[in-house]
């Protein structure tokens, strides 16, 4: 493992080279046993299934052509990324639109603090319950479907769904924008005074001021923050399940049900389907992280 | 902030208001069912009396306890140490500690079962690999708590401070660190106690009795039970925030966004 | 000929008063700072220069238009602020060009306009650099040439040195002064720091508790103060009790111990309670040249402050500070001596109770 690269290239650095050889990295060892036993050996027993053989143990790329070669796991891949765009972005929009109105957007005060507590819990409150509540709000014989209902719409004349897949994006913008809420609103309180002044000094109008100066200033954290909400989604899976009942087909929902009992009948398979997830939310942290840091080099 | 402006921001709130409340609100209204025509606690009721609700929940708080002591046990010294005297791991441990971001719960412990599950380490059946899991999975907050707990008390200058007044190993951690980062082991562990206790695939696929899984079964069984164990699960949720918040004094945001 | 004119400027925020009264002609090209403690109100007067802040009351001209009601956007007042206020997301050629281009001036007369500027600020070099990338220093001298560059008819400056090291803030401020005096622009230059404001303006409005004290050059302001706030505030300054003994001569006893003075106790009686103030540097050891305001003192503190020899004596029983300017020659008294010294009569001012 690459961490482990690291370790070992940083040890000798520990103590000068004059002096004798130092057991300080022996403090340190505790905590990287229990991340290799519990954490990196099991996520890499899963990268190198992926590259193995499932009979003959030899190193090889099929498992990765299979997937490639089976339309419904690809059709599972696309719609994990469809659902986790769709709800990224838009739980990013609105999040962004509640955060920006909640600090800058003249409200009173204690507006605010409240919208942060409730962030906070919300973007928590996911899983099990979360699937419940909607179910009870939004299903056929649902809370909120008897009002419409009883105001002369009923949703489900209109092609409305609430298990599939806009019924569990409706579901997952409940934890999406409150997350956005709470990871942008550093970046909004970073927007300094200042530089609508500045602006406005300088002949800008509101909208100039946004186009050229705020928007562009907040646009990395926003990006990366949806990066981030689409990490969020493409990992998810007891919400769905719980929903869904193991119906949508997302990566997520397809490893579950090969974990229980091989349906894939190919244990390579099922690695490969796991290495790919692991794949695109590191190239999905990547992405946050180099945006993050952009905006804290602009807003510090 | 201009006239337009305000209602719009006015307008974002009450959907966000909305959006928040109505499924709550729904789950409540529907908890309050249980007897046809009135409103009545008697789902809450039936939780204690005619489910298992009391033994899985029980279960949960076992393994929540058990999580945020290891991890305290595990994190502590390590940051405590990586601060003072090996600080040429911070980005290695750092890594390390973020590494459950980039691997979903499920590949997680799809990696567990596999792994666990054969010789030389058959342990699969084991509480202790449940823990250990749990642990993994709130390695994150705790760690991050506790260092930024560490990063506000200048630990190399505590830690001289005490020795050149002859204090040993156990006196420095016990009396001068741990009680320095009190609030930021508290906050540490209300985070991972709100993982534990909301955390359904773990507990799920390695088979072990715990709160949401249980919830999961319900539904396929009653009705009005699970809408009563998931205000239950949300109150519990917004419980550990606000706690968080108050020994924190609003001070650190609490985040976990896990486990969904 | 007056440029632009401040007439009974009143400012209130629900309920306090915070500027009153503010009445100031600047003549074009000149170079006017307001000096005052923090939380005097200079920032809220340049605040209403710049259209940030209406004022309650009062007008304000530019070239005799009046601009008090117009939105900050369209006043073409070129504003520096003290925290830089640079766009983060923009180069500093892109910073220095902002106002042009949202005048949409040619991409040509942006980029020669920016280049005039960047010479001006002496950073050719940083053009494509980011204000994260520039020292505080420099990203200062960017928010200059961005107000410059859209050619403003008055240049406002809130405080723009303070956040700097000391030997920057010196540099930078000559380097202001002489921009300023190369274009010939109305500067208005804020600031607490009186040895900023005495170095570098052609007058001084000094405020206090949202009141102007005083304008004057800064000779003026320091030699001849109008009010009691303004002597202390400008330079430092020593104080004592005293009263009139003879209004027609300028006679003075503090404590028995009398002061001559040159200005201004004639409108006053015998009798009449009065501080006394001298300048530290005002005064000298007696020799024998000197003839008014002998007095004995005793030598309680020599503290060496670099150019300057601080010595704290006690004259009655009022203490003292006197300054003297360090050579390697200067030969100091001993600490607990008695010795006699001595201030002349243009040099005791008399200020109000
Ligand atoms: N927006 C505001 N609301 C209420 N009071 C203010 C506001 N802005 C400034 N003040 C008050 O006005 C007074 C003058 O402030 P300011 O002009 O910033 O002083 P200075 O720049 O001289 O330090 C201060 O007492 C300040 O508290
Ligand atoms: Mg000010």
């Amino acid at each position: 493992m690459a961490t482990f690269d690291v370790v070992k290239r940083d040890a000798p650095k520990a103590r000068p080279a004059l002096s004798k050889f130092s057991w300080a990295w022996l403090g340190v060892l505790p905590f990287f046993l229990f991340a290799f036993m519990f954490l990196i050996y099991p996520s890499s027993t899963i990268a190198l299934g992926s590259f193995q053989d499932t009979k003959t143990h030899t190193f090889t790329f099929q498992n990765f052509a299979h997937l490639l070669q089976s339309p419904s796991l690809i059709a599972s891949y696309w719609i994990s990324i469809k659902i986790s765009l769709i709800t990224s972005i838009g739980g990013g929009i609105f999040g962004f639109l509640l955060a920006y109105s909640a600090i800058r957007g003249g409200l009173p005060r204690f507006m605010r603090s409240s919208l942060m507590t409730f962030c906070g819990v919300a973007s928590n409150f996911a899983g099990v319950p979360l699937a419940f509540a909607f179910i009870t709000l939004l299903s056929p014989s649902g809370v909120l479907t008897g009002w419409l209902k009883a105001m002369g719409y009923n949703p489900y004349f209109h092609g409305f769904q609430l298990y599939n897949f806009w019924g569990l994006s409706i579901v997952y913008m409940y934890f999406q924008f409150p997350l956005m809420v709470l990871v942008i609103a550093p970046a909004i309180d970073g927007l300094r005074k200042e530089w609508l002044e500045a602006a406005e000094n300088l002949g800008a109008s509101s909208f100039q001021y946004w186009r050229y100066v705020a928007f562009p200033i907040l646009l990395p954290a926003i990006l990366g923050t949806m990066i981030l909400l689409f990490g969020n989604s493409f990992g998810a899976f007891a919400t769905a399940q719980a929903l869904t009942g193991g119906a949508i087909n997302l990566v997520t929902i397809v490893i579950g049900s090969q974990l229980r009992g091989d349906v894939l009948g190919d244990a390579g398979l099922g690695y490969a389907l796991a290495s790919g997830m692991v794949v695109v939310m590191v190239i999905a942290i990547t992405g946050y992280t180099l945006l993050q840091r952009q905006t804290e080099r602009w807003l510090r | 902030m201009k006239r337009g402006g305000l209602v719009w921001s006015w307008f974002w709130m009450i959907l966000g208001i909305l959006y928040f409340f109505l499924p709550l609100l729904a789950t409540f209204l529907f908890s309050l069912r249980a007897i046809k025509g009135v409103l009545s606690f008697k789902a809450y009721q039936n939780l204690f009396v005619t489910t298992d609700f009391v033994t899985n929940f029980s279960y949960s708080l076992v393994w929540a306890i058990f999580t945020i002591v290891v991890g305290i046990l595990i994190f502590v010294p390590t940051a405590y140490w990586v601060r003072l005297r090996v600080p040429q791991f911070r980005t290695a441990v750092e890594f390390v500690t973020l590494l459950p971001f980039v691997i979903p719960g499920i590949v997680f412990v799809f990696g567990l079962v596999r792994t666990f599950s054969h010789p030389p380490f058959l342990i699969v059946n084991s509480p202790a690999l449940l823990i250990a899991a749990y642990t993994v999975l709130s390695m994150p907050y705790m760690y991050r708590s506790i260092d930024t707990g560490l990063r506000a008390i200048d630990v190399q200058t505590l830690t001289e401070a005490a020795q050149s007044l002859g204090a040993g190993w156990e006196t420095i951690l016990f009396r001068i660190i741990l009680p320095n980062i009190r609030v930021a082991i508290l906050n540490g562990a209300f985070l991972s106690f709100a993982i534990v206790m909301g955390e359904y695939i773990l507990a799920q696929y390695l088979a072990k009795p715990a709160f949401a899984p249980y919830m999961a079964y319900l539904i396929q069984q009653k009705a009005y039970e699970p809408a009563a164990l998931a205000v239950i699960s949300f109150a519990l949720t917004w419980g550990c925030l606000g706690i968080i918040q108050l020994v924190g004094r609003g001070s650190q945001q609490a985040q976990i966004a896990g486990g969904h | 000929m007056t440029h632009l004119k401040l007439t009974n400027i009143s400012k209130e925020y629900g309920g306090t008063t915070v500027v009153q009264d503010f009445n100031l002609d600047v003549e074009q090209g000149e170079f006017v700072s307001f000096l005052g403690p923090s939380g005097c109100g200079k920032t809220t007067t340049l605040r209403m220069v710049a259209g940030f802040e209406k004022p309650t009351s009062g007008t304000i001209t530019i070239n005799g238009q009046d601009i008090t009601n117009i939105a900050p956007n369209q006043r073409n007042v070129g504003m520096i602020f003290q925290a830089y206020a640079l766009f983060p997301n923009m180069t500093v050629a892109q910073n220095i060009g902002f106002g042009m281009q949202i005048h949409k001036e040619s991409k040509g007369a942006i980029k020669e306009r920016v280049n005039e500027m960047l010479a001006l600020i002496n950073l050719e070099k940083h053009a494509n650099k980011y204000p994260f990338q520039l020292s505080g220093g420099q990203q200062q001298r960017v928010a200059l040439a961005r107000a410059l560059a859209n050619r403003p008819q008055v240049l406002l400056l809130d405080e723009p040195l303070s956040a700097l090291d000391a030997k920057i803030r010196v540099q930078l401020r000559s380097e202001i002064r002489a921009i300023q005096k190369k274009m010939g622009i109305t500067a208005i230059f804020v600031t607490h720091d009186q040895e900023e404001a005495l170095s570098i303006s052609d007058r001084i409005v000094v405020m206090y508790e949202g009141r102007i004290e005083q304008v004057g050059t800064p000779f003026e302001v320091y030699n001849f103060p109008n009010t009691r706030f303004v002597a202390n505030f400008v330079g430092s300054l020593n104080t004592a009790d005293a009263e009139v003994v003879d209004p027609v001569k300028g006679l003075l006893s503090m404590d028995g111990i009398h002061f001559e003075s040159a200005e201004g106790t004639k409108d006053r009686k015998k009798g009449d309670k009065i501080k006394i103030a001298i300048r530290p540097e005002r005064f000298g050891f007696a020799s024998e040249q000197k003839k008014a305001n002998v007095v004995d003192s005793t030598i309680e503190n020599i503290t060496f402050l670099g150019s300057v020899v601080r010595i704290q004596l006690k004259i009655g029983n009022t203490k003292f500070n006197m300054d003297t300017f360090n050579n390697p020659f200067l030969e100091l008294p001993k600490i607990g001596a008695i010795e006699q010294v001595t201030c002349s009569r243009e040099a005791v001012l008399v200020l109000d109770e």
